[in-house]
């Protein structure tokens, strides 16, 4: 009998059909793949049985007795501990304070267990001692964590519900690889005690290392499940993409594109600032270079200071051979600069605003424009989005009625208008599906081969791989290593990222 | 503990700010207190300072009612005239009865109540109907005037003097309202220390993470509102003492006042953050300054501008110098 | 969670509850049913006389709300306290310019507008440049014009209206209907002409729904921030003018009761207080249904104590209908 069971469950955000049947069924001591492109249900299956979503319809079964899920409470009362994509932490409150903050430990007369708290906190925290890195301590506000650090904290948030069933909605995005490591043999040691764990992740080579069976869910609804012993990679994403042709971007060679001789678009000399030091290369009209690297080893950060987000501290930035600092992002566009962010919500898309508006900006600012006619307005947008195929009703709905990947292509298509320079791109495929991604690099190559000179920052190795001309690996803030040619393959990739300093 | 409490070492100022949020502003009204006592030495005198704390103790008290509902991102705007309500239903209570030590009593047994109803009907309209914080205990004040009104249409019936001469007295030469401090800041040391002040702080850092971490946030945040009305009430009493009458409009000033001595206090009106001692220094500042303003030789006309301008600076500084301390 | 993919199985509401829920919608609707009940409650009032004269009342308001609205929809806890005061200040100027002048009108527009857009100004550079949160920033300031109202009020008189702003504000202009309500629809007009067709009311929406992603998209934010307290003083400064046109001359605050009224027709009108979405139209809306509100109880016959509880509670009622907060259980 299987310890956790969904059938047919449901749900509708007002006309969007989230989920349309999920069904899943958990064993008692097995880590459970769940995977499916963004935008497929995953996240929305997982949170219906967290409690944190209603469900319109379905029934969910614990050790075979159908139960009631009323909310998040009635979840953990049920045995279900979760650790949410978002996270779910208070930002100035203490690693101590968010670890216990479910069930604060408290004594008779009804105040908080300082003793108590103090003491669970720290059985958790001590799991991750090696990997949790500096500055992480049980007192330390969750606000002044690194976004690695916080996702360990919630990791240990979920540990602490010491629940039988345990959902994990991508909990390795930041980590880097021994703190995944150092993850991954916490969970093989809750399979030994027998709990059922959910997991979810991107990242196949994880999904192959701890499942023991895989779920797929397609367009809301539970494709099929294999034992992860019985399936590969191949098999897994054939599920995941149903009857849509194999994917060009996962296949294709790499580039060849000659940079010689071609003129300088953008060129960086010693460049330091807050999270890099050092960083000097050279992009050619046409070129695509690639940063590489763990997450977070200053590859963002160079990037927004070029853009003028962040500040530089020392060095210079030659653009189209003239020097070029930024004051701020206003500043970067009107001279030809142009960035995408892989954090669409934060710093792409305007919500709930049609997605006209969300096309125009850079294009009222290079144009100055002070009216906005919809109808001339039009006549620019289309084309740009129809570049990236992006599928949308009109031009007048709001940019949330369209899929994570539909987003992402309205907010890069703001640049196609009155096309830059330079395009700087800082992971910009982050939680996107397969197609969108496919399109996007299709795009950008063109862009490339038209003159643009690109900078393509990529958290997945095969992204670069495909499609850098060179790829710069960063480590610790600096760049380590330049892979050309021949040189660019997964092995020395890896190499160079995990190389000491 | 293991290995890896052992953390580097922030900056020491910012440590401690993060840790005791209302030191700027424990500054700022040193320095008053200080310029103060420089321009009338008897003001910072044991009866100066009675006096500061006997008419300030009302302010202090809505500005610790407010801090709870602001510590979740909430705000009320009905202190003002839950205040008044209270007010005018303890003074015509204790007039119907006859003004004697049983009638104060119950009275305020009755007065508690009273808030704890009003904040309860805030939190239900706020977290429960999920109405906008602003507007709707902006439309409940008008409600509890209204109601505050119908209890006493017109100012001026006098409270027993039974509970005034209490309220200004001595007990063995030391000051009631200072037997009241010293209560007040027990009991705000206990409830800083209860589940509900750590809840409600974590919801006001992210309601929604809060919830899908389990907690009952709409309970917690009508809890938020219970305890602002009851202190609210409290704070009645402190107004009912101090001016010894009842009056249905007397709290509607205090409403902006109490959530600029919760700013001022250093905490956070978008919730998460903050502190109730905070919020009665920053009371005291705006006593402070209005004193100030006096003491200096403001002419009349000016006092008012004066007062106003200092208060927005120590808005501003206050604002300011904790960014710049937490930055 | 935002990715969620569209299927056209999903169950589509019915267009004509869409329709209903619109704000401005309900706003008509209800203030159609406040005019019935008022007609019941009180013969007349629904005349055409009776509505004249709430729509220049309305107008009073609407025209404070119309910055108040700006404000709001930048976003960041956009908010404008400062109303108040500068409409109070605005009165006690104009009137004391123009001291009963026809001729005086001009010159005391200009003035009280600048002062107006003054105070914005400082608004403006203590929420974006200091950093202030605007309901701090602008409290403050409602403090400081409280304490100038009293200077300039114990310094000058109190002015008196030019008969020309009179008329302009009470009488009829044209087509039976006096200029301030061709103010209001002039301001109407203009205000959704920029809200929709141009790039500054494009930013202002684009900087209240997502303040990063303006910034990163090349959208001057702190700019466009202090404009929008600007713009509120000057509304709320043409509220002052034609207010003291209305009452003859100013009085003690009369700027007072504007402060969270105007708000509260913005709500009405379906602009959320966390900004980024709604529109003038429904705030237009707002004020009218507030004015009429208001109207009604002032010609029902029970006390003040009455009157203030069941103002309380319909504007409780009121809000029911408007966007309420999101559930936490999705």
């Amino acid at each position: 009998m299987s310890k956790i069971e969904l059938r047919g469950v449901s749900k509708a955000y007002g006309a969007t059909l989230a989920l349309r049947r999920g069904d899943l069924s958990i064993d008692a001591g097995e880590v459970h793949v769940l995977i499916g492109s963004n935008g497929s249900g995953k996240s929305t299956l997982c949170k219906v049985l967290a409690g944190s979503v209603r469900p319109d319809g379905g029934e969910i079964l614990i050790d075979g007795k159908p139960v009631t899920i009323t909310g998040p409470r009635s979840a953990r009362d049920h045995g279900i501990g979760i650790f949410y994509q978002e996270l779910s932490l208070a930002g100035h409150r203490t690693v101590a304070e968010n670890i216990c903050l479910p069930d604060l430990p408290a004594t008779a007369a009804g105040f908080v267990d300082r003793a108590a708290l103090e003491t669970r906190a720290a059985r958790y925290i001590a799991l991750f001692d090696t990997v949790s890195g500096d500055g992480f301590s049980a007192d330390t506000t969750v606000e002044n964590l690194r976004a690695d650090q916080r996702q360990l904290v919630e990791i240990m948030k979920a540990l602490a519900t010491e629940a039988p069933v345990l959902i994990f909605d991508e909990p390795t995005s930041a980590l880097d690889r021994a703190q995944v490591d150092r993850f991954f043999e916490i969970l093989r040691d809750l399979k030994k005690q027998g709990r059922s764990i959910i997991f979810i992740s991107h990242r196949m080579d994880e999904i192959f290392a701890i499942g023991d069976r895989v779920t797929v869910i397609r367009d809301g609804e539970t494709v099929g499940t294999e034992k992860i012993s019985d399936t590969n990679p191949a098999a897994v994403i054939r599920m995941m993409v149903g009857g849509q042709d194999e994917l060009a971007a996962a296949s294709s060679a790499p580039p060849a594109v000659a940079a010689s001789g071609r003129p300088i678009a953008l060129a960086l000399n010693g460049l330091s600032g807050k999270n890099f030091a050092n960083v000097s290369f050279e992009v050619a009209k046409g070129e695509i270079l690639g940063f590489g690297g763990l997450h977070g080893q200053g590859q963002s950060a160079v990037l927004r200071a070029i853009f003028g987000v962040n500040p530089v501290a020392s060095g210079e930035i030659m653009l189209n051979g003239t020097p070029f600092q930024a004051r701020n992002p206003r500043d970067a566009i009107r001279r030809g600069c142009a960035y995408v962010s892989g954090d669409r919500g934060r710093d792409g898309v305007i919500s709930g605003r049609p997605i006209l508006e969300n096309v125009t900006p850079i294009h009222y600012l290079r144009q100055k424009l002070k009216l906005a006619s919809p109808s001339a307005l039009a006549e620019r947008v289309k084309p740009a989005l129809e570049a990236l195929h992006t599928k949308f009703g009109g031009l007048s709905h709001p940019i949330n009625s369209l899929s994570g990947g539909n987003q992402q292509k309205i907010v890069i298509a703001r640049w196609l208008i009155d096309r830059p320079d330079v395009l700087l791109l800082d992971d910009p495929t982050k939680g996107i599906d397969l197609s969108a991604k496919a399109d996007l690099f299709s795009l950008i190559r063109k862009l490339a081969a038209e003159g643009m000179g690109i900078v393509l920052y990529s958290s997945e190795d095969a992204e670069l791989l495909n499609n850098a001309d060179r790829i710069l690996v960063f480590n610790g803030g600096q760049v380590r290593r330049e892979l050309t040619g021949a040189d660019r393959t997964r092995y020395n990739l890896y190499q160079a990222a995990y190389e000491a300093a | 503990m293991t290995a890896a409490t052992i953390s580097p070492k922030p900056g020491g100022l910012k440590r401690l700010v993060e840790r005791y949020p209302f030191l700027p502003a424990l500054l700022i009204a040193l320095v008053l207190l200080a310029l103060n006592g420089f321009y009338q030495p008897r003001s910072v005198s044991f009866i100066g300072l009675t006096g500061l704390v006997k008419t300030y103790l009302a302010l202090m008290l809505l500005a610790v009612a407010q801090t709870y509902v602001v510590y979740a991102g909430d705000i009320d705007l009905s202190v003002g005239a839950i205040v008044s309500l209270v007010n005018v239903v303890i003074v015509v209570m204790m007039e119907k009865m006859g003004g004697s030590g049983f009638s104060v009593v119950a009275a305020l047994c009755v007065g508690l109540l009273t808030g704890l109803a009003c904040g309860i009907v805030n939190g239900m309209v706020v977290a429960a109907l999920r109405l906008q914080a602003i507007v709707a205990t902006f439309a409940t004040s008008i409600f509890f005037t209204g109601l505050a009104l119908y209890v006493m249409p017109v100012a001026g019936t006098p409270a027993p003097a039974a509970f005034w001469r209490t309220y200004g007295g001595r007990f063995f030469e030391i000051p009631f309202v200072f037997y009241a401090a010293v209560v007040l800041a027990l009991v705000l040391y206990l409830l800083a220390r209860t589940r509900l002040s750590t809840q409600l702080l974590a919801v006001g850092d992210d309601a929604q993470a809060a919830f899908q971490s389990g907690l009952p946030v709409t309970a917690i945040r009508i809890k938020g509102y219970a305890l602002c009305g009851v202190f609210a009430a409290l704070a009645a009493f402190c107004i009912t003492g101090d001016t010894a009458s009842g009056d249905p409009l007397v709290g509607g000033k205090m409403t902006l006042f109490s959530v600029a001595a919760v700013v001022l206090g250093g905490s956070a009106l978008s919730g998460g953050f903050g502190t109730v001692v905070g919020s009665i220094i920053g009371a005291l500042i705006i006593g402070l300054i209005n004193s100030l303003v006096f003491f200096v030789g403001t002419p009349s006309e000016w006092q008012n501008l004066v007062q106003g301008l200092a208060i927005l600076v120590a808005l501003m500084a206050g604002v300011l110098v904790g960014r710049r301390a937490r930055a | 969670m935002t990715a969620t993919t569209q299927t056209p199985s999903a169950p589509t509401p019915s267009p004509v509850l869409t329709f209903l829920k619109r704000p401005l919608v309900v706003a008509l609707i209800l203030i159609a049913a406040l005019l019935l009940l008022g007609e019941a409650l009180s013969p007349g009032f629904a005349s055409g006389q009776q509505i004249l004269r709430l729509l220049i009342v309305a107008a009073l308001l609407g025209i404070v709300a119309a910055g108040q609205n700006l404000v709001i929809l930048g976003g960041r806890e956009g908010i404008d306290l400062s109303v108040g005061g500068v409409i109070s200040l605005s009165a006690i100027i104009a009137g004391n310019v123009m001291n009963g002048a026809d001729s005086a009108i001009l010159p005391a527009v200009i003035v009280c507008m600048a002062a107006g857009a003054l105070i914005g100004l400082f608004n403006g550079l203590g929420v974006t440049l200091l950093r202030i949160p605007p309901l701090v920033m602008t409290l403050g300031m409602l403090g400081v014009l409280q304490g100038l109202l009293v200077v300039v009020r114990n310094g000058i008189p109190s002015g008196l209206a030019a008969p020309g702003l009179s008329r302009f504000v009470t009488q009829p202009l044209l087509l039976g209907l006096p200029g301030i309500i061709w103010l209001w629809v002039a301001i109407g007009l203009l205000m959704a002409f920029m809200l929709t067709r141009t790039v500054y009311g494009h930013r202002i929406y684009a900087i209240g729904s997502n303040e990063q992603a303006a910034h990163m998209a090349g959208v001057p934010v702190r700019r466009m921030r202090v404009s929008l307290f600007m713009l509120s003083g000057v509304f709320a400064s043409i509220t002052g003018i034609c207010l003291i046109g209305y009452s003859g001359s100013s009085f003690a605050n009369v700027g007072e009761q504007y402060m969270l009224a105007s708000i509260i027709a913005v709500v009405f009108g379906g602009t959320p207080l966390s900004g980024g979405k709604g529109g003038y139209t429904g705030t237009m809306a707002g004020a009218v249904l507030l004015v009429i509100l208001q109207g009604i109880l002032t010609t029902v016959h029970i006390d003040e104590s009455g009157r203030q509880m069941v103002f309380g509670a319909t504007l409780l009622l009121l809000m029911l209908f408007y966007g309420r907060g999101r559930a936490m259980r999705g």
